[in-house]
């Protein structure tokens, strides 16, 4: 009796010890560091969105997403770390550079993760960067685009994103373009009716650094002629002096560095003005901002805005449309271009986990200094992901990374403005409204 | 037309607008020698008044006028009843605090309310409408909130001087004890004197809705514009008030286009500074 119970709990015992997976592997921990409360937290839990989609993508197994060559999609977890889970540790920087450093320091000591990323603003990341370089742990970044990022030596930073100055770069593209006939829809576009151009650009750090740019480097390298760059005052109460001037310029193309209001308060102006430019760009903030677009509404039509993603792409990308249908079947809306960008820094980490082999620092920088992962496996118009120096001085930034420009068009039988891609011109979803047709 | 006329004419009609901003501050000022910090909030809420009903009973934020003015009229009438009054009873820097954090209730409960996003009108009889005279092109919306301010001013004008309410109120600004000796109920005066000041706030706003955005923090926006208007003019001063308007408006307006945007508002305060310097009571300010 007495050995039979014991025969019994032993097979009990033997059964479950079998139900226990033989080779279950520890989760990989990678540290996330965003502005989860105060004024950027919408923002911040956007950005944890896209992060959070990506690792389901990576743990678990969707068919569909393989199928279409998304190689993460079929791993379910990390194969050459035995099938390892990645498992996100958020931290919360509130948006402050000194609690930003406070958060990778505990994430690396206290919670033992094998790397970092984030921290949306720039002025955090950098503060992140420094913390992750002294303690040679790797960060991937997917959401800063300051461009003295990666031009500070670190070697312990890689950014996945672009920066403001390949942003400018793209408007540059898209004029050249223009001329070489290349934008869809448009034939070739003599050069004298957009050399001239017109910056206006509010005087803060995001203005005066892009409109520096266009003015001091850009437009002398690419042959265009700046008649003015006006700097103004965000959230001025009237801004109707400043467009006078702009008006006043005769320039070709009016390029803006704004926020929201401003940006609505220039669009009417210059409607009443009757302004007649053959260009207007806006560099993302205000441009992009669904107030703008319900304040200016039809009046948009032809009106250009830089986006880091815009989830039409889908149109001619079948794996971006593809993601952004399994984020709207999650969150009933269309990838942002925050949500969006963070989905790639968690595809950077598992194709470097895959390729180390390891979660040994040293085996993860070796690999993510020699990580290729080809276009076709992301959301965006890259041709991929490859780190290295775009430009003199530059080290470990994306080489390929590009935004787009997307265009306003209205529909008058639907009623409806839409964002439609216009550059890189390969992913165009719409023929471009070239010259601007005013707002007769 | 020459570009300065053109750009002066320009500034007048921003200038009438800040004119009409800043008087609901110096009638408040006048009767009571008190700033209302949160003037730009109780603009804010007659933009708000006027938008909701263009956007949900007639699409035109004109026809809000009349609804935001009698808005502001009830809100400053209870500001001074439920929290002024009693204020009066603690010390200056009391009265200073009271009406700031009367400003942080009214934004922060406003971005509650409405949440942080910008609104503009849906349309309406002067929206975006262009007016052309001669070669001078004038937003239609900006004329009528500058034809609004100096009809308005017109007529606080008349009520201070023609009327028997107007007398108390002057009275009371002149000295407040000899009025009161005098038979004049001078709380009710104050009580008056918010209710004007926000009734003019609230009317101002809702011009304002035709060409410009609103949003819980648009008070901040016009705040400090306002308050130096109010300075400039001489604190209590509705003349004052309205030519202090016009030159703030005409200066932006040369100085963006001549010098630097960048500039504009350095050239105002440096404008007020000088005239304070030179008339500490400000251009038409009593004493």
């Amino acid at each position: 009796m007495n050995r039979g119970r014991w025969a019994v709990l032993s097979l009990i015992v033997l059964a479950a010890l079998a139900a226990v997976p033989a080779a279950a592997q520890p989760a990989v921990r990678i540290g996330v560091i965003l502005p989860l409360s105060g004024p950027l937290a919408p923002t911040g839990q956007e950005l944890r969105r896209g992060y959070e989609l990506m690792v389901d993508i990576v743990n678990n197994v969707h068919p569909e997403l393989a199928a279409l060559g998304l190689e993460v999609a079929g791993w379910e977890g990390i194969p050459s770390l035995g099938g390892a889970k990645i498992e996100l540790v958020f931290a919360d920087s509130r948006g402050d550079p000194a609690i930003g450093a406070d958060m990778a320091r505990r994430l690396i000591m206290e919670e033992n993760v094998v790397g970092l990323t984030g921290a949306y603003q720039s002025g955090v990341t950098q503060t992140v960067a420094t913390v992750a370089e002294r303690m040679g742990v790797p960060l991937v970044n997917s959401d800063s685009s300051s461009p003295t990022l990666t031009m500070l030596g670190y070697q312990w930073f890689w950014r996945v994103t672009p920066h403001d100055r390949i942003f400018d770069d793209d408007l540059f593209n898209l004029l050249d373009g223009l001329v070489a006939g290349q934008a869809p829809g448009v034939g070739p576009v003599p050069k004298e009716s957009l050399s001239r151009l017109a910056i206006v650009a509010e005087n803060t750090e995001f203005g005066v650094a892009s409109g520096d740019d266009i003015r001091n480097r850009l437009a002398p390298e690419r042959g265009y002629d700046v008649v003015d760059y006006i700097q103004y005052t965000s959230n001025s109460p009237d801004l109707t002096s400043e467009t006078t001037r702009l008006v006043n310029s005769g320039a070709d193309a009016y390029l803006f560095v704004s926020y929201v209001s401003d940006a609505i308060l220039f669009m009417r102006t210059l409607k009443l003005l009757g302004a007649s430019p053959t260009l207007i760009w806006g560099q993302d903030a205000g441009f992009t901002n669904p107030d703008f677009v319900d304040a200016i509404g039809p009046d948009l039509h032809g009106v250009l805005t830089r986006s880091l993603f815009i989830s039409k792409i889908g149109q001619v990308k079948p794996i971006a449309a593809a993601i952004n249908e399994l984020y709207r079947e999650r969150h009933g809306k269309d990838l942002s271009e925050e949500s969006a960008r963070e989905t790639l820094g968690v595809q950077v980490w598992a194709h470097a986990l895959q390729r180390a082999g390891s979660t040994d620092p040293a085996a993860l920088k070796e690999a993510l200094d020699n990580l290729y992962i080809p276009g076709e496996q992301l959301i965006t118009p890259w041709e991929g992901v490859q780190f290295g120096a775009g430009r003199p001085g530059e080290m470990n930034q994306n080489i390929h990374a590009t935004g787009m420009i997307g265009q306003y068009q209205y529909n008058p039988d639907t009623g409806e403005v839409q964002l439609e891609i216009v550059y890189p011109f390969d992913f165009a979803t719409a023929d471009m409204v070239h010259p601007f047709p005013g707002w007769n | 037309m020459s570009v300065f006329l053109e750009v002066s004419i320009q500034g007048v009609l921003m200038g009438l607008t800040y004119a009409l901003l800043a008087l609901g501050l110096t009638v408040i000022f006048g009767v009571m020698d008190m700033v209302n910090f949160a003037h730009g909030e109780f603009l804010m809420i007659g933009m708000y008044a006027a938008y909701l009903t263009a956007a949900h009973v007639f699409p035109d934020p004109l026809v809000g006028v009349p609804v935001a003015g009698l808005i502001g009229l009830v809100l400053g009438a209870l500001s001074y009843r439920l929290l002024v009054r009693r204020l009066l009873q603690g010390p200056t820097i009391a009265q200073i605090f009271g009406t700031f954090g009367l400003m942080l209730f009214l934004r922060y409960g406003a971005l509650a309310v409405f949440g942080p996003n910008l609104r503009s009108a849906p349309g309406g009889l002067v929206v975006g409408q262009r007016l052309v005279l001669g070669g001078l092109v004038l937003d239609g919306a900006k004329v009528t909130a500058a034809a609004g301010s100096a009809l308005l001013f017109a007529l606080i004008y008349w009520f201070l001087q023609r009327t028997r309410v107007g007398l108390g109120l002057r009275a009371t600004a002149a000295h407040r004890e000899a009025a009161r000796y005098m038979g004049v109920d001078t709380d009710a005066m104050n009580s008056i004197g918010w209710a004007i000041g926000g009734a003019t706030a609230g009317m101002a706003g809702a011009l304002l809705v035709n060409f410009y955005y609103v949003s819980p923090t648009v008070g901040m926006v016009f705040a400090m514009i306002t308050f130096t208007t109010v300075a400039l003019g001489g604190f209590g001063s509705v003349p004052g008030a309205f030519v202090a308007g016009i030159i703030v408006g005409v200066v932006e307006a040369v100085t963006a286009q001549y010098f630097s945007p960048q500039l504009k508002l350095a050239v105002i305060y440096l404008v007020f500074f000088l005239v304070v310097l030179l008339r500490p009571h400000g251009l038409l300010g009593a004493r």
